[in-house]
């Protein structure tokens, strides 16, 4: 026996660490409901143990190599590579005014909006704080697409907190230690992401291939969508606000399992090959920085301001008003006032009395012949006729105070008639003596 | 089983390096194959703790060394990724086992041979992970053929640059 095991001694070894890994792996591994296989999304506490060695031992020279990056980097780009940085700096100064005035109404649109969502009881996540991480590392294998990042539970990260750049969303964590963090990637096939298309508003989840492009799976086959359609987060995943960029439609293709349904390949926004620096959600409560609460502060004073010259305005008006009486008649509703009446704009025009009479003299046709003239100056005939021509309407105040013998018959009783519709219209007539005091 | 019995001539052109290099080179293969595929991306198609494991595995001729530490680098890079711990690690035990069995028999120093020996092994550690997670766990694991065969073209390249380079640290009588 003990020949055995000497003779054997290379083999017995490889087969008891085989077994050993095989035991291993089996207590990771876990039935579904489905009947399928599926790892454990919470490592135990042996595996948990494994991974923090690695990690403590991979992280440190990781760091090194990363910092010595970013300062041969920085030694670049601060001290040799100065070229326009002060055009430049004047020029990102006037865009930090003019961002962070937009940003004052742009939060004010975001306290306004939640306040409207609390009332119709909906539930919305905002970002509100992040907090910003270098990738140092990567998991080096083409079918684990993690990264690490330099932060961990040190500085308030905690497991699936999505990670995200400036250009759209990059995975979440999946694993914290105390000064780094796992981060799994929306390309790697174990990821899921709810995420919405843009214009045809077609929902999916997002998860890698084999070849680590993120696709939408589960979609009916749809000609609408077409190549080019942003994609966004739909935000029901409780990991990734609503309406963060993801990407745009690479290309649509057969799901080659099911006929019925199709894969979008979808073409990241953010540049997953080459994450540097990256911003990890840590909080969606409404939480202001000072910066934040100053620029509201400011605009509060705008808006106060603002309020206040436009209720100056308004008090103004009001005692231009009250020494102005004829122009508010206190009997008569606001909308009613002699200030609204549109139909009057001109003083009153009388009609002008005809010298010699004829056919042609208005109300000539109706057989009743003008009574005794008013004594009219022919300044007046002249500057009222062409506004009796034009506008009849002006005629009405003007009725009653010529005589009824002089009342035009045909055309311009018409504004007799609308006057007995509207009574109201006849108010001018008793306003019109004051505006000539 | 002629092939786990030369232990003469094993024991006659067995390699010896410093003690620190068994532990620093395997280190910064790990730490190499973290790293770099945050700067090549996708185009990352080489596998270097493999590299490592059967350079060493070849130099010793030890058929257990090379299972023990093929187990351990494989152990180790499953530890950095969030699949199951020991993939990896059955794939590579094999590989390193293998590799000094046959480094008994032939002549590692042949450039030819190394290319094909590693092209040969990168393969059969990218079938075993599948064979693992596919039919041993039952695994849901799409694979991609062209990127197993392009990193076992790189692996070999590698390896002939790499080797060379190792070679220095052996320890001469």
């Amino acid at each position: 026996m003990e020949s055995f095991f000497v003779r054997y001694r290379n083999l017995v070894v490889l087969l008891a660490i085989l077994l050993a890994q095989i035991i291993g792996l089996a207590v990771q591994v876990r039935r579904t409901g489905d009947g399928r296989s599926s790892l454990d999304p919470g490592d135990g506490p042996g595996v948990r143990l494994i991974r923090l060695w690695a990690n403590a031992l991979v992280s440190p020279p990781e760091r090194l190599i990363h910092s010595t990056k970013l300062g041969a980097e920085h030694l670049w780009q601060n001290y040799l590579d100065l070229h326009n940085v002060r055009q430049q700096n004047q020029e990102l100064q006037k865009t930090i005014d003019r961002l962070r005035l937009e940003q004052a109404a742009l939060l004010e649109d975001a306290k306004q909006g939640q306040r409207l969502q609390a009332l119709l009881n909906f539930q919305e996540k905002y970002i509100y704080k992040t907090v910003a991480a270098q990738a140092i590392g990567s998991s080096g294998s083409e079918q684990s697409r993690v990264f690490y990042i330099d932060k961990g539970s040190a500085e308030g990260l905690d497991r699936d907190m999505a990670v995200i750049t400036a250009d759209g969303i990059v995975g979440k964590i999946r694993e914290v230690f105390p000064h780094s963090a796992q981060v799994l990637v929306i390309s790697d096939q174990s990821s899921g992401a709810g995420v919405i298309l843009e214009t045809t508003r077609i929902r999916g989840i997002l998860r890698g291939n084999a070849n680590g492009q993120p696709q939408i799976v589960d979609i009916l086959a749809d000609k609408r969508i077409q190549k080019g359609e942003v994609v966004l987060t739909a935000g029901g995943d409780q990991i990734f606000p609503r309406g963060l960029p993801v990407g745009v439609v690479d290309k649509v293709v057969q799901d080659p399992e099911r006929d019925s349904f199709i894969d979008v390949i979808v073409s990241p926004a953010a540049h997953l090959d080459r994450l540097d620096e990256v911003l990890v959600i840590t909080s969606t409560e409404p939480r202001f920085s000072p910066e934040q609460q100053q620029d509201l502060a400011t605009s509060e004073e705008l808006k106060g301001a603002e309020a206040a010259a436009i209720k100056e305005q308004k008090k103004a008006s009001e005692v231009m008003a009250e020494r102005l009486p004829g122009l508010i008649d206190p009997n008569l509703p606001p909308d009613q006032q002699p200030l609204h009446d549109t139909s009057n704009p001109n003083p009153v025009a009388h009609p002008p009395q005809a010298l010699h009479p004829d056919r042609f003299t208005p109300g000539a046709d109706s057989g009743v012949a003008p009574a005794a003239a008013p004594a009219t100056t022919p300044e007046t005939k002249t500057t009222a006729e062409p506004d009796l021509a034009s506008k009849p309407l002006q005629t009405k105040p003007a009725a009653p105070a010529i005589t009824p013998q002089t009342k035009p018959a045909a055309k311009p009783a018409q504004p007799n008639q609308l006057q007995a519709k509207q009574p109201q219209k006849s108010q001018p007539q008793n306003v019109q003596p004051r505006r000539n005091p | 089983m002629p092939l786990l019995g030369a232990d003469l001539r094993r024991d006659i052109e067995i390699r010896r390096y410093p003690v620190l290099a068994y532990g620093l080179v395997p280190l910064v293969a790990l730490v190499l194959q973290a790293w770099l595929p945050r700067l090549l991306g996708r185009y990352a198609w080489f596998d270097l703790p493999l590299v490592v494991t059967v350079y060493f595995a070849l130099g010793r001729r030890s058929p257990i060394q090379g299972t023990l530490m093929g187990a351990a680098m494989g152990l180790f890079e499953d530890a950095l990724t969030h699949h199951a711990i020991g993939v990896n690690g059955v794939a590579k035990s094999l590989a390193g086992f293998l590799a000094a069995s046959v480094g008994v028999r032939i002549d590692v120093e042949n450039h030819t041979i190394r290319l094909v020996l590693n092209f040969l092994l990168s393969l059969l550690s990218s079938a075993v992970v599948v064979f693992v997670s596919r039919f041993l766990l039952g695994l849901d694991l799409e694979w991609s053929w062209y990127t197993v065969l392009f990193t076992a073209v790189g692996n070999s390249v590698i390896a002939l640059v790499l080797f060379p380079l190792l070679d220095r640290l052996q320890v001469r009588d």
